[in-house]
């Protein structure tokens, strides 16, 4: 009895987090596994007839390129800004507390009202950052940003570098105040240079935040849908199709729970993988500190 | 009402009747407003969500008190904006085959789908071919599935050639589009118009309305008679869409941001006063004449959209249409108000208090719509070249494959390959 009381307490926690977390996954998995469609109203086991048409599906890799290219792109690009932010936030200078709240702003902000504002700002004709580029004799022509196979994902990762960068500095900011001051004060005595001290003592300490964080980013931006639903919606000629979008497409406007399952399937484990790779490194990371 | 009308009108008559029946119910002192629900028969209409001066809930209250045997619980569903959602939630109730809703309204694209599925009535026995002469034919087409009518029209719009008066002075609006060509890279010429022409190029489902009214202007369609096979690689179709990339790259009356923009992007530069023609809906009318917003008030015309040589002029058929649950308990019931919603007399109170465009030619001849509404009379010409999208169950597949088909000819110039491409998806999709 006094053994099963353990087991007992963890039931309703696991409980919860089957219904809400397993069973989804578990329900998708064998959706993927059927021809499942509203509007022609099949439901019959098809085996894996769902996954062949998928390797052999020219949309499905488009968008899957699309998303590695978007979240590699985007994470990098956020990391680096993100711990520029955080350098400079770690510093003591009057106005900081107001700088840190302001720097949330794009943050906090719904990414519908980010999108439609870098629509304006990014119009071909009217767009203030055309009109800026071609003041400071940047360009010899309009940019037309979304209209073109070559500018529209660039613009949507800007949009998202934008957004999410204070998130990542927010992250690093919170790993920064782990690096205790007595290590910084010693190195200075030491006659260490700042860019010795940043090498040297916070970068090392920092690794397994910056993982922490790199992990957060990539999977969240894998999942990226606001921004392209709402400025290009997967056009033109399906140069910004990302898989969320091409999965919201099939499961909710042609309703093919089926194929659309599949899809998410696919979603998932590439996310997977992407995860796995990041664990093994924080594991490492974890185990042997630098 | 100004009572110096001799011929008495349809909006006026309807008035009396609702006052009369007002009336009757004032009479009946202490009994309850309305009947109850014991002694009437109970059916629930869904509907995306439209208003104007009034609401839909407030029409189908008229109805509610305009006889006593049939009462109607309206059920409010997402504006037309959010329509993935409407289609999934109708999806949803009718795939259940509870009966519920009764009467519902949809997206005219959805109208084979769910024909197809088995979902909506067939109407053919209630509203003979007699009665459907009185509506414009592209709707009618629109509204029947292998050759049964399964819907019935409730408001249309359609695509429409806007065009700025003070530029075009005494001529004509172009007929053809080699016509709309020079007259637009003409106002580019004299520096009067910055753009000569703008239309919708996002990947979208706007863009499958354009394409649609290219091509059928050149005697071309996107699917075949049947509906079973996509006709989207036919020289027509090609040297259609080709006309599209070529308004771009080639004649330059259009600048390549059109292929980003759907109809308010597109509509900005038009109200703007930077542009001399537009491919749009009838709402843009109503903003290019506010001064608020607009700096061409007054000065823009609206006329049927051009053709190729030997083809004539075809507009994208939009609006919303009626459906009858095919597994209604209560099928008369629902057919009394069906006719009721879209009789003569309703059709211009929808159009004059929620102004939504009638479906019935006839009720564009009405007086007082040609005083309140001019605008909406006017557009009688345009609607009746009305063109349905393609008609197929699997509408919301072959869309997708359309907008990325045409999206990538528009921005590759690969014309005739890239249709190829996305009629052979298309041939796989209804294949299926």
């Amino acid at each position: 009895m006094s053994q099963a009381i353990p087991w007992l307490l963890l039931l309703p926690a696991a409980v919860s987090l089957g219904a809400v977390s397993l069973f989804p996954i578990l329900n998708g998995l064998w959706l993927s596994l059927h021809n499942t469609s509203l509007v022609t109203q099949e439901n019959d086991f098809v085996g894996l007839a769902n996954y062949g048409t998928l390797l052999g599906d020219s949309q499905f890799w488009n968008a899957w390129r699309h998303t590695i290219f978007f979240t590699l792109v985007s994470g990098v690009l956020e990391t680096l800004i993100g711990l520029g932010m955080a350098l400079l936030l770690y510093e003591r200078f009057t106005g900081r507390s107001a700088v840190r709240a302001a720097m949330l702003v794009p943050w906090a902000m719904p990414t519908v009202v980010t999108s439609k504002m870098f629509g304006w700002l990014f119009d071909g004709q009217h767009g203030v950052v055309n009109w800026v580029l071609l003041h400071l004799h940047l360009i010899q022509a309009n940019v037309n940003w979304y209209g073109s196979v070559d500018h529209a994902l660039e613009t949507i990762i800007i949009a998202d570098v934008w957004k999410t960068s204070p998130f990542m500095a927010l992250l690093l900011l919170a790993g920064l105040q782990t690096v205790p001051a007595s290590l910084l004060e010693a190195a200075r005595m030491d006659g260490a240079k700042s860019w010795q001290t940043f090498l040297y003592i916070r970068l090392p300490l920092l690794w397994t935040t910056l993982l922490i964080a790199g992990l957060f980013r990539a999977l969240d931006a894998f999942r990226v849908f606001d921004l392209v639903y709402v400025l290009t919606g997967g056009g033109p000629a399906d140069s910004t199709e990302t898989l969320s979008t091409l999965s919201y497409k099939t499961l909710f406007s042609t309703l093919q729970f089926g194929y659309g399952s599949t899809l998410s399937t696919a979603m998932f484990l590439t996310e997977a993988a992407i995860a796995a790779g990041f664990a093994m490194f924080i594991w490492r990371q974890l185990r042997h500190p630098a | 009402m100004d009572g110096t009308m001799t011929t008495p009108r349809l909006a006026d008559r309807r008035q009396v009747l609702m006052g009369a029946g007002l009336a009757a119910g004032a009479a009946l002192l202490g009994a309850p407003r309305r009947a109850r629900a014991a002694d009437r028969t109970e059916i629930s209409f869904a509907s995306a969500k439209f208003f104007g001066k009034e609401t839909i809930a407030q029409v189908v209250d008229a109805y509610n008190q305009a006889q006593g045997k049939v009462h109607v619980t309206y059920v409010e569903l997402p504006p037309p904006s959010a329509s993935t959602e409407v289609h999934q939630a109708l999806v949803q109730q009718l795939a259940r085959r509870s009966g519920t809703p009764d009467v519902f309204t949809q997206d005219v694209v959805w109208i084979a789908e769910f024909a197809g599925a088995g979902w909506a009535l067939d109407l053919d026995q209630y509203f003979p071919a007699a009665m459907r002469g009185d509506y414009f034919p592209g709707l009618i087409a629109a509204c029947t599935y292998q050759n049964k009518l399964t819907a019935l029209p409730w408001f249309v719009d359609s695509g429409m050639l806007y065009y700025r008066t003070d530029l075009l002075g005494s001529a004509k609006p172009p007929e053809t589009w080699a016509d709309l060509v020079t007259a637009a890279s003409g106002f580019q010429k004299d520096g009067k118009a910055k753009f000569g022409y703008l239309w919708q190029g996002k990947q979208a489902e706007v863009l499958v309305c354009d394409a649609v009214e290219v091509i059928a202007s050149n005697g071309g369609a996107i699917l075949g008679a049947d509906g079973k096979s996509g006709t989207l690689d036919s020289d027509k179709a090609v040297e259609a869409i080709q006309f599209l990339y070529d308004t771009i790259n080639k004649t330059k009356i259009s600048p390549p941001d059109v292929l980003s923009w759907d109809e308010e992007p597109s509509r900005a530069p038009f109200t703007g006063g930077e542009a001399a023609f537009l491919r749009n809906w009838s709402y843009v009318y109503g903003i290019a004449q506010d001064p608020k917003g607009s700096s061409v008030v007054g000065k823009v015309g609206v006329a049927p959209l051009p053709h190729f040589p030997g083809g004539k002029s075809a507009a994208c058929l939009g609006g919303y249409q009626y459906g009858v649950n095919a597994a209604t308990k209560n099928r008369e019931a629902a057919i009394d108000f069906l006719t009721w919603m879209s009789s003569p007399e309703t059709q211009l109170h929808f159009a004059r208090q929620l102004g939504i465009a009638p479906t019935r030619p006839a009720v564009f001849g009405d007086a007082t719509l040609a005083k309140e509404q001019p605008f909406m009379v006017s557009l009688k010409d345009v609607f009746t070249g009305a063109t349905p999208r393609p008609v197929t169950p699997k509408y919301a597949q072959v869309t997708l494959a359309i907008q990325s088909g045409v999206s990538k000819a528009l921005v590759s110039g690969k014309v005739k390959e890239e249709l190829a491409d996305a009629n052979s998806r298309i041939g796989t999709i209804l294949g299926k």
